[in-house]
């Protein structure tokens, strides 16, 4: 086993950088997505809290005034219903109008600078209140200390081109010599005359403003008022005050007049400003109550929020790194595993592939060699051979020396014989030796060399035994199938022991025809027992037998290459026995003993 | 004060002139505005306001003679009681220099006010035990509205005129005048707080005159 290498091949690198920035892609892209629709969704419901406190504040105040108003609409209304009121309108007695509604306000007023008792809500506290005759006229009242106090001008302010028939707001610009001049609210409510049904009168009365969370809240909201051309916040110069009073005006001109809402500095800071007028269809001067939401702070606002976003993403994101970068590792470990063992497949295919390819040229060559060493030494043979017989032939030979000739003439033919195995052997090696199939009778082979043996000169110094039918007809060629009996027989001869005997049996067996070849020769020692068929093998006890230790090999290469098989069957101390199979043949001749026929 | 012989003597007043020597008599039908209201027996009379006119309802009218007369020595005491919640009468003629007395006939509290030119008093609260009984000289003529500062619907008329020579019409609307001084004067009948008729007459003794208003 070729040990894993230390480093992953370089392709897996970049995949497991593929894959990490890939992840990281997507988690980046999910963080962002999430983190961005995060924001915008908390920055909407900032922008909703604003709007719900801002609405919530100017919601109390707006009901805290139609309290006041309501309030004020049901004291006229009582009012009007008194009889001293009633008979000082009616009755043309003005001059006693005052002293008669002065204990009736007397719980609404500031005596003296002093707020009324705790039990009035100070949205009832007033700061003066006038009577308007029916012509809208301002009544002055004979003693200014309980009605409060206003300067002429103050009163000409207060005056309408006929008294209202319905709950009027204005706002009343105070006189003052310093340069912090007040707005009042003024509230006039007309005096329904309970025997005409007509307005009679109307009562005025001078409020302080209402103010937004106490002129600021806490989300930074400044109220103010727009009257006669000028916002009026007192923590604005003069010129900042015309100027915005100026904006304000084209703003609500432009818009309709009712309620708009723009954008500018105040005071240097980016604001928006809501405006909203106050009094809509009133006969006095148009009020506009201008609500200041400092940008500066919401933005701030936006910005810690987005920050507070952004470092919570980059957070996410260096822990989404983290489990990337671990997550990645831990998913192309496999994958890593995979491709180790696969380039190792590969590496350990190739080494085969390259192994295989030697193993074959080497093969190849060894082949050529054995063929071409084979061609060549056949002709120096056949040319010795030719030489020694014609020697043989010479009359001048003593008879030592042509026994040693006829010695030498009998080599040259065992050379020659291991010329041809070595031939046969190489062709086989190079597999270009091709079985010309064709069905062969076995048994005139054998009774051939049956024969042969009994007509040695020497003549057989052993018994042999036959035991075979009349045909085998096995599918095979004739030359290579006598060359495999040749070589069985000539061996079962050679390493007999003298006086042994030899037993030869054919058979069919199972559509193969056996050939059994046993003898009394001496056992082969079981360790030799499976190296007897390798080439250039011979036994311990075949030195001085004849042999050049080819024989068995090219039995068995020729049988396998018939499709049969050669083995060693048996070996003891007396009998040594080997089995040949051939396939029979196929369309095998009828044989004689076979009365029926398949 | 009025007998079924009133219109026997009346006939008489104009079939006999001069037989009542110093005694002018102008009698006559004051045509009344529309009564808002069914007539019914026993009916109160009560002030009405429309569109800031006072007046009398169902419609009652004061004839009167216009003219300096002199103010007789010691003027008659009058009455307008407060009873049920109403002034008795609604409404009352009076010669300037008339004692008014107020008396309470309810059983809660009145307070009785008027804020006209012609007469400015405030009487305070007080019950029908109140004793003496609350009183007002009127002085100057005009017409004086009174009101209850606890009672808010109630009104009252005192109708303070210069002369002596006056009298309330019959709901129907008729009049008669007697005991007057001859001359040449102006006859006037008070309608409404706005509505005043007028037209001269020559008054002879024991002559009894036909106006009708209008």
């Amino acid at each position: 086993m070729t040990p894993p290498p230390e480093r992953p091949p370089t392709g897996f690198a970049r995949f497991r950088v593929k894959l990490l920035v890939a992840m990281m892609l997507v988690v980046s892209l999910v963080t962002a997505l999430l983190l961005v629709y995060a924001q915008r969704d908390v920055a909407a419901n900032v922008q909703r809290e604003f709007e719900r406190e801002f609405q919530g504040e100017l919601a109390s105040l707006h009901a805290a005034e139609e309290i006041r108003y309501a309030m004020l609409a049901e004291r006229c209304r009582a009012l009007a219903r008194r009889p001293r009121i009633h008979a000082a309108l009616e009755d043309n007695a003005l001059d006693l109008l005052y002293p008669s509604a002065r204990d009736e306000l007397a719980d609404l007023m500031d005596q003296d600078g002093r707020p009324p008792p705790d039990a009035i809500p100070y949205v009832f506290h007033a700061r003066f209140y006038r009577f308007l005759d029916a012509t809208g006229r301002v009544l002055s009242p004979p003693d200014a200390q309980s009605a409060g106090r206003l300067t002429p001008g103050e009163e000409a302010q207060l005056t309408l081109p006929h008294s209202p028939d319905r709950l009027q707001i204005g706002y009343l610009l105070r006189e003052s010599p310093g340069p912090d001049r007040t707005i009042d609210e003024v509230v006039a409510m007309p005096i329904v005359s309970t025997e005409t049904g007509g307005v009679i009168a109307a009562l005025v009365l001078g409020f302080k403003p209402f103010e937004l969370g106490g002129r600021q809240s806490a989300a930074g909201l400044q109220s103010s008022l727009w009257l006669h051309g000028r916002l009026w916040l007192p923590s604005l110069p003069a010129e900042a005050q015309l100027a915005l009073g100026r904006q304000v005006a084209a703003a609500t001109a432009a818009a309709g007049g009712l309620e708009t809402s723009f954008a500018a500095p105040v005071a240097g800071a980016p604001s928006l400003l809501f405006c909203r007028l106050l009094n809509p269809g009133s006969p006095f001067p148009p009020a506009y109550e201008v609500c200041i939401y400092p940008l500066a702070a919401s933005l701030l606002r936006q910005r810690t929020l987005t920050w507070r976003f952004v470092s919570v993403g980059a957070l996410v994101l260096i822990g989404a790194f983290a489990a990337s970068q671990f997550f990645s590792r831990r998913l192309s470990r496999p994958v890593e595993k995979l491709a180790v063992d696969s380039e190792e497949n590969r590496t350990q295919r190739q080494r085969a592939e390259a192994a295989l390819e030697l193993t074959s040229q080497e093969l190849q060559r060894s082949a050529r060699f054995s063929a071409d060493a084979s061609h060549q030494l056949k002709t120096p043979v056949t040319v010795l051979r030719a030489g020694l017989e014609e020697l043989l032939a010479g009359e001048n030979l003593s008879p030592e020396t042509r026994e040693e000739v006829a010695a030498l003439v009998h080599q040259t033919f065992r050379l020659t014989s291991v010329i041809e195995d070595l031939l046969l052997l190489s062709r086989m090696d190079a597999g270009r030796l091709q079985i010309d199939f064709a069905p062969v009778n076995l048994i005139p082979l054998l009774e051939g060399w049956v024969d042969d043996l009994g007509a040695l000169p020497d003549g057989p110094e052993f018994a042999i035994e036959t035991d075979y039918p009349a045909e085998l007809v096995i599918a095979g060629e004739k030359r290579y199938a006598t060359l495999i009996l040749q070589n069985l027989l000539e061996n079962a001869r050679k390493y007999n022991r003298p006086g042994g005997r030899i037993r030869i049996t054919a058979r069919v067996d199972d559509g193969w025809g056996v050939l059994v070849i046993g003898n009394t020769g001496r056992p082969i020692a079981p360790g030799a027992q499976e190296h007897i068929f390798e080439r250039f093998h011979r036994g311990s006890a075949g030195e001085n037998i004849p042999g050049h230790g080819l024989g068995l090999n090219l039995a068995r290469e020729l049988a396998r290459l018939h499709g049969g098989d050669l083995r060693l069957a048996r070996s003891d101390d007396t009998w040594t026995e080997f089995e040949v199979r051939f396939r029979l043949a196929q369309p095998a001749p009828a044989p004689v003993s076979a009365p029926n026929p398949a | 004060m009025k007998s079924p012989l009133a219109p026997a003597i009346l006939l008489a007043a104009a079939l006999l002139p001069g037989l009542v020597h110093g005694a002018a008599s102008v009698e006559g039908t004051v045509t009344l505005p529309p009564s808002h209201t069914a007539p019914v027996m026993n009916q109160r009379y009560e002030i009405v306001s429309e569109g800031g006119t006072l007046s009398t309802s169902p419609p009652l009218a004061v004839v009167y003679l216009e003219g300096a007369f002199p103010r007789p020595a010691d003027p008659p005491t009058r009455q307008v009681a407060q009873k049920d919640f109403a002034f008795v009468p609604a409404l009352l003629p009076v010669q300037t220099g008339t004692r008014v007395e107020f008396p309470n006939l309810d059983d809660t509290y009145h307070n009785i006010f008027s804020y006209s030119p012609a007469k400015r008093f405030d009487l305070g609260r007080y019950r029908s035990d109140e004793r003496p009984v609350p009183a007002q000289v009127f002085d100057a003529a005009g017409l004086v509205v009174l009101r209850c500062d606890i009672h808010e619907h109630m009104r009252g008329l005192i109708l303070v005129l210069d002369t002596p020579y006056f009298v309330v019409t019959e709901p129907s609307g008729r009049y008669r005048l007697g005991g007057l001084p001859a001359g040449h004067y102006l006859l006037k009948v008070w309608l409404t707080s706005r509505t005043t008729l007028e037209r001269p007459v020559d008054l002879q003794d024991g002559v009894t005159l036909h106006a009708d208003f209008p």
